[in-house]
């Protein structure tokens, strides 16, 4: 069940009346909240429902213990725990997710240099969302030792942190600061909150099923057939492919933004028009920032600080291991691996230049637009992470070294076309850019509306979302691409 | 609260408006398409009268040429047939609608696996071609409410006409040749390399079979003379592919004419555009031998 799908609409209708009917008893609005979040994870994944409610325990245990042995101020024991929390965490996340990538690469490597081992990769279920409620599961004893929250005594309010429905399957990865604060005050009924909700919902949708789901027939089409396309297909459907994982990614993120929202929660932002910028320092600032402020706090702050001796070679080491970590949080495999690396490889330049400390502020002509050579640096930033994303989307490295060898032997076809795919896509993403194009260039400006249409503005927007969708969406490719992480 | 209602009241109202009048426009444009899917269907639906009518698939699209056919027969000949491995719920629906507007007095239908196995690519979503005539007959929003999405094409209008909106605004300008009558020639000659049989190696459906049943007692109950043909592959299975359609024509007394295997064509690649589909000059020289074969036929059609 996802978030697009109609057994969805259904499972959040009735969520909703129920919820706020609970509303004047907090207790009861959160217990439900918590059914909901578990029989929505058990009807995704069923099998690893266990092992959700099982890992929230022990965390909250941990945190319990860490909050005890502060009070107690048994620094050591505290520390203990921590690690141990982090332990936990890191090894729910390697045995799920990464231990048959290590075996199978450890029995490569040992066949490279003539030991033949026979060792085989055991059959491990990754459990759908992991990447995501793991890293949200580590936050809480974590923030407790630094002292950012207090233990949360109500293991129901804790249980609802990690499992909370909208967000449990592919984030937005929550802090448990905002999160369990909100969860002390009761959602009353708020019609704002529900149309900005459903608003945010509707726009997503029409991100990840006219956008996102249309170009994946084109990217898909090449892709998955390279050898028989040109250069200049394969080119165009990779340049492609950063925003059809933007419309895919974001549009989940505004969804899930959107269904928090209409109950009542304000959950952390994932996207905030990420190819508007200059170098891939700051399009990682814009682009997936639940993930990269949860490991700028978590893994680049402490290294940073514990490498500082090195200077700049210390901050470079310290972006390097955390690009490695971003780049392996996505999959065990070397594409990912390298795909860290390449991003990581790209800091060091600035951090050289000192641009890296530096807030760029963007020149504007007269029309309130950039200057043609920061619109240039947009232009190249985007190439630099295109390149990137064609590591990320291919199988594994031999596929993306297959990729790259046939682009400068088949200059000589001409581009695949497939009219109606790209002219659906095409009037879908031009609306989107618009759109984006307007809040980062002038965010106070309204499309002009006629009198009559300015006083029904939201719900004009609302029908005329709704037919898009109607008209350019495809309903039966549900699957989002941060799904698999 | 009251506000809300409010709210949502006024979006139901302006959906249920921009919806109608969208929607009624793209059928306008789906009706008057050159471009050649929708030209292909609508005619199909909404205006052929001639009395031999073509149906099936690909195979039949590009192998049935009715002009050879009308100057063998001397009658009016139609292909109705449509790409992307239609099956016998599109079939189903389509000869629904036409019986809505008149009788043909032959059809002759171009069976393949396809209208009697499960096959994984070719199942009950295929009747959703027939979207834009939903509401047109009983048989054809049978198909529909069978794929799951006649209320939804009840509901909205524009979602009959999903995915398609470059297609219908450009399907004015399009450079349709009416005079093939439906026939989709395809040119050049096949690569041979690596071309094997294909299988299939897929249980029955019955709820296929049921249908196709229903196709033919609906042929019968109007009078339509139906004839079953399978038109030539370059490669052919080891397996009698056919077997279960040649017996079912049997019982009901239907002509079934085989020519999966027909030395003619097997094996010779000049006359496949690929391994399924015969190219134009293929095409011509099955449709001539077929027309003869059909004027053999007794009682004449």
């Amino acid at each position: 069940m996802v978030v697009n799908s109609l057994s969805f609409l259904c499972f959040f209708l009735v969520v909703l009346v129920v919820y706020y009917l609970l509303s004047t008893k907090k207790v009861l609005q959160n217990s439900f909240l918590l059914a909901c979040s578990y029989w929505f994870y058990a009807q995704v994944d069923l099998k690893m429902t266990g092992l959700l409610v099982l890992l929230t325990i022990i965390f909250w245990g941990i945190g319990y213990g860490i909050q005890k042995a502060i009070e107690q101020e048994k620094e050591r024991l505290a520390s203990r725990l921590t690690t141990l929390s982090v332990v936990v965490g890191i090894g729910a996340l390697f045995y799920f997710k990464y231990l048959n990538f290590f075996i199978g690469s450890f029995v490569a490597a040992a066949d490279l240099i003539g030991i033949h081992l026979s060792w085989t990769a055991s059959h491990i279920i990754v459990p759908i969302g992991l990447s995501f409620f793991t890293f949200k599961l580590m936050s809480y004893p974590l923030d407790i030792y630094h002292g950012k929250i207090g233990h949360e005594y109500n293991i129901f309010n804790f249980a609802n942190f990690i499992a909370f429905f909208p967000t449990i399957l592919s984030g937005p990865i929550d802090r448990p600061k905002p999160f369990l604060k909100q969860l002390t005050q009761s959602r009353l009924f708020n019609p704002d909150n529900l149309m900005t909700g459903f608003r945010r919902v509707l726009w997503g949708m029409f991100m990840k099923m006219c956008i996102a789901d249309r170009l994946d027939l084109y990217i898909s089409a090449v892709w998955n057939n390279f050898e028989h396309h040109s250069a200049v297909s394969i080119l165009f459907a990779s340049l492609l492919y950063p925003f059809q994982m933007y419309a895919d990614f974001s549009g989940y993120s505004e969804m899930a933004i959107g269904v928090s929202l209409m109950l009542g929660f304000k959950v952390a932002e994932n996207f905030k028009r990420p190819f508007f910028t200059l170098n891939i320092s700051q399009y990682w600032s814009r682009w997936h920032m639940s993930l990269t402020s949860w490991l700028t706090d978590y893994v680049f702050m402490p290294l940073n600080i514990k490498l500082r001796d090195w200077g700049t070679n210390g901050t470079i080491a310290a972006i390097m291991l955390n690009m490695t970590f971003i780049g392996m949080w996505h999959g065990a495999d070397w594409t990912f691996f390298l795909f860290g690396i390449y991003h990581g490889l790209w800091y060091i330049p600035l951090m050289v230049s000192g641009q890296f400390f530096k807030k760029t502020k963007i020149k504007v002509n007269n029309h309130g637009l950039p200057t043609s050579p920061f619109a240039m640096k947009m232009v190249g930033n985007y190439i630099v992470v295109t390149f990137g994303l064609m590591l990320f989307h291919s199988t594994d490295i031999s596929e993306f070294w297959a990729v790259l060898c046939r682009i400068p032997e088949a200059w000589n076809g001409g581009l695949f076309f497939d009219m109606p795919t790209m002219v659906n896509a095409a009037i879908c993403s031009i609306a989107l850019i618009y759109v984006d194009f307007q809040e980062e260039w002038f965010p106070n400006k309204k499309l002009y509306l006629p009198r009559f249409a300015e006083t029904y503005r939201w719900e004009l927007t609302i029908a005329l979302e709704i037919i898009a969708i109607l008209l350019f969406g495809i309903f039966d490719n549900n699957q989002f691409i941060y799904f698999q992480f | 609260m009251k506000k809300l209602l409010l709210h949502i009241a006024i979006v139901a109202c302006l959906f249920f408006v921009f919806d109608r009048l969208l929607g009624f426009g793209l059928g306008l444009l789906y009706s008057q398409s050159n471009a050649t899917d929708e030209y292909k269907i609508s005619y199909s639906n909404e205006m052929t009268r001639d009395p031999i009518l073509f149906f099936g698939s690909s195979r039949c699209l590009h192998h049935y040429v009715p002009a050879i056919f009308e100057k063998e027969l001397g009658k009016g000949c139609f292909n109705t047939a449509d790409w992307g491995i239609k099956n016998i719920y599109y079939h189903y629906g389509l000869l629904s609608n036409i019986l809505t507007r008149y009788t043909p007095q032959t059809i002759i239908f171009e069976i393949h696996p396809c209208d009697w196995l499960k096959t994984p690519y070719s199942d009950v979503e295929r009747a959703n071609s027939l979207a834009p005539y939903c509401g047109m007959s009983d048989g054809c929003d049978e198909m529909l409410r069978q794929s799951g999405n006649y209320w939804k094409y009840q509901l909205s209008w524009v979602y009959r006409y999903s995915g398609s909106f470059p297609s219908l605004l450009t399907g004015k300008f399009g450079s349709m040749d009416r005079s093939l009558k439906g026939w989709k020639p395809m040119d050049g000659v096949m690569d041979t390399t690596g071309i094997k049989a294909e299988e299939y190696p897929f249980v029955e459906d019955s709820v296929k079979i049921t249908l196709l049943k229903r196709f033919i007692n609906d042929c019968q109950q109007h009078h339509i003379r139906l004839i079953m043909v399978e038109s030539p592959m370059y490669v052919c299975s080891q397996q009698d592919v056919f077997e279960f359609p040649r017996k079912l024509a049997q019982k009901h007394h239907i002509p079934f004419l085989d020519h999966y295997r027909d030395s003619d064509f097997v094996g010779h690649a000049e006359l496949f555009y690929d391994f399924g589909h015969l190219n134009r000059e293929g095409a011509k020289r099955f449709s001539e031998k077929l027309s003869k074969e059909l004027r053999k036929i007794r009682p004449a059609i």
